[in-house]
């Protein structure tokens, strides 16, 4: 299968590419980058060719493409190669603008192109698992998740919002929300939200605490800051914390660690299994066996639902529905 | 010599009772509980007289210096009122009161009758939340942005399982993080908005779990998570700033570890020490020192209010769906 790559602006690019080399049957035609240096860069690292523009990676004989450019551009991207014919693999967030997502859901059915949002999460081990435990009803019914996804600030691009859309809050709240979602089947009906920005000097939200209401009567929460320092042995987190009626389960996604002390601090080595590896492996089994993706289009707008109505809540300083 | 008297012979009640004992400068002279054997038992174990009832002790003992109001919350205003017109000093277990009137009524009573009236609000007592504010206070970790606290565990049992009685004890938002509310006003000030969401009114177990999400006026972001759906009790805290990161886990915490076969046990969960002296004694003897020196304890009755207006909010959040706002001048209104 042959297959291209739009932008590394989104270090995810790096995983989903070594991911594409560990397929067999796999060719990376190509990878469009509007940056010279860094396509020229990662063309060479990936042993493939580098186009400026990406029209023109579009223009070759490709029967999927992964996008991982700044959130803002990922719609002009979907929707180039969902006309030209192409599957698409999309970073989250699906796209900076609610009404951008919707188009590029449209777009993609209008071509009969498969559009995967990337929530690599979904395919964490411990995540997987963890999704067995609920399914089993151990935990009876759940009555409330707590959740986080803590991060380091990424700079950049990030930091734009022309760019991101938004800083931590629509950097970090769809993971978990996805998850939520994908845990449960409840769909989100109200975000309540405090967001700030407390701790960079960029002017961008860095700091986010969100709430949440679902449809199943079940309430969570959400710490999407991006608070870990340049100290912290780590990038960040994804933990969940189930309440149900019969017991509790604590998912710590990045736990599988081998903590390190050497002369440049401490580190934390991660051992667990690969995500990206199973995210693009799953992608690529979707696009040959032309099946409905696992994780939609869809599954991206709502969880951007929830980030954009929680910078709305923030603002109001009020509740804000989702119904 | 402080002549101190303990009201209530339940888990707080014997916490208070032990440290009496241990301090030189204290006669612990009773132990009050309406279940008499349970005020025995207790007496038995701290060297004092157990009696059936206050007025009972009053009668034999005489003049009282302090007395350690242990009592389901309901019940400390009838008990503070009794204790302030023998001349008593009190101090009264946490929260104050069920509601804020009452606790209006309380320090205005103690004033009117000139006795001193203490909080036990413990957590400024605990070695890693005091030397966490003083590494705030240092500026180790720079400006505080997002903070998150966690305490809980088992659903805990007391008498007449007065805790699953929400109008006695407000449940877990009012009894229990309280404490980190009134913990997080220390280090960071006064509470501008609270949202909260709680499984009260959701399920009918046996459980109860609520998120709070607190806006203070310094602009800091604080997450409490309250439960009484776990298994073990442990305190949490992580406070994020601009050049750092502060967390503890009481669970990590384990200076010794043994391994039993079996385990079932009852009361409310008191967090095992492993200092010499714990925070309840470090507590106590803070406050009878206050007494003896006449000098402002480090956390106040106007402080325990403070907490309690935060923890009402929330339950008003929980109750609406809304945020909350604190309002100043209706607090000092209160506290007046």
């Amino acid at each position: 299968m042959k297959v291209g790559m739009i932008s590394f602006a989104h270090g995810h690019a790096y995983g989903y590419a070594n991911a594409l080399q560990k397929i067999k049957g796999i060719e990376l035609v190509g990878i469009a980058d509007d940056n010279q240096d860094r396509g020229k860069e990662v063309a060479s690292k990936f042993q493939t060719k580098h186009y400026l523009d990406f029209h023109e990676l579009l223009d070759q004989d490709i029967e999927a493409v992964i996008i991982t450019s700044e959130n803002s551009l990922h719609m002009e991207h979907v929707v180039s190669a969902a006309r030209k014919g192409i599957h698409i693999l999309c970073e989250k967030p699906l796209a900076s603008k609610v009404e951008d997502a919707k188009k590029m859901i449209q777009v993609c059915k209008e071509n009969n192109v498969i559009l995967q949002t990337a929530f690599p999460v979904r395919f964490n081990t411990p995540i997987v698992n963890a999704k067995k435990i609920i399914e089993n009803g151990e935990l009876g019914k759940i009555i409330a998740i707590k959740g986080t996804n803590r991060g380091t600030n990424p700079g950049g691009w990030f930091v734009d919002k022309e760019k991101s859309g938004g800083g931590a809050v629509i950097d970090h709240t769809v993971h978990v929300v996805d998850i939520i979602r994908w845990y449960t089947g409840a769909e989100v009906t109200e975000v309540y939200a405090e967001v700030d920005n407390k701790i960079s000097e960029y002017d961008i939200d860095d700091c986010g605490l969100l709430t949440m209401e679902f449809d199943n009567n079940m309430f969570a929460t959400l710490d999407c800051s991006w608070s870990r320092n340049k100290t912290y042995p780590t990038w960040g987190d994804v933990t969940l914390e189930i309440i149900g009626t019969n017991g509790t389960l604590a998912v710590d996604a990045f736990e599988q660690k081998t903590n390190v002390y050497s002369d440049d601090g401490v580190q934390w080595d991660f051992w667990g299994d690969n995500m990206d590896d199973a995210l693009v492996a799953d992608f690529i089994t979707t696009v040959k066996e032309k099946r409905s993706p696992s994780i939609t289009g869809e599954d991206g707008l709502k969880a951007l639902e929830v980030a954009i109505a929680a910078y709305e809540s923030s603002e109001k300083k009020q509740p804000v529905s989702l119904i | 010599m402080f002549k101190t008297l303990v009201i209530g012979a339940g888990t707080m009640g014997s916490v208070h009772a032990h440290a009496y004992k241990k301090l030189t400068n204290v006669e612990l002279v009773g132990v009050v509980d309406r279940n008499y054997p349970k005020a025995m038992e207790l007496a038995e174990q701290v060297g004092a007289k157990a009696f059936r009832t206050y007025d009972e002790a009053v009668a034999s003992i005489g003049k009282i210096d302090v007395v350690s109001i242990c009592l389901p919350t309901p019940l400390h205003k009838e008990y503070l009122m009794k204790a302030a017109d023998q001349g008593s000093h009190v101090v009264c277990e946490k929260p104050l009161a069920r509601t804020l009137a009452d606790a209006k009524e309380m320090i205005a009573y103690c004033e009117e009758k000139d006795v001193k009236l203490f909080v036990g609000h413990v957590v400024r007592f605990f070695p890693e939340y005091i030397r966490t504010k003083q590494l705030l206070d240092m500026d180790k970790i720079g400006s505080p942005a997002v903070v998150r606290t966690t305490r809980g565990g088992g659903f805990p049992s007391a008498s007449n399982d007065w805790y699953a009685d929400f109008n006695s004890s407000g449940g877990l938002v009012l009894d229990m993080i309280i404490h980190d509310f009134d913990y997080l006003r220390w280090c960071f000030g006064e509470v501008k908005r609270v949202y909260a969401k709680s499984s009260k009114s959701r399920v009918y177990s046996r459980i109860e779990y609520a998120l709070v999400t607190l806006r203070f006026k310094s602009g800091v972001i604080a997450h409490v998570e309250g439960t009484w759906a776990h298994q073990n009790f442990t305190t949490k805290f992580e406070i994020s700033g601009t050049n750092g990161i502060i967390e503890f886990d009481s669970s990590k915490v384990e200076p010794i570890v043994t391994g039993r076969n079996s385990s079932s046990t009852g009361g409310v969960a008191v967090p095992e020490s492993p200092l010499k002296d714990n925070p309840y004694f470090m507590e106590i003897q803070h406050f009878l020192h206050c007494i003896e020196k006449d000098e402002h304890p480090i956390v106040t009755a106007e402080d325990a209010v403070k907490a309690m207006e935060i923890s009402l909010a929330a339950l008003e959040s929980i109750a609406t769906g809304k945020p909350v706002v604190l309002n100043e001048e209706k607090v000092k209104e209160v506290i007046r």
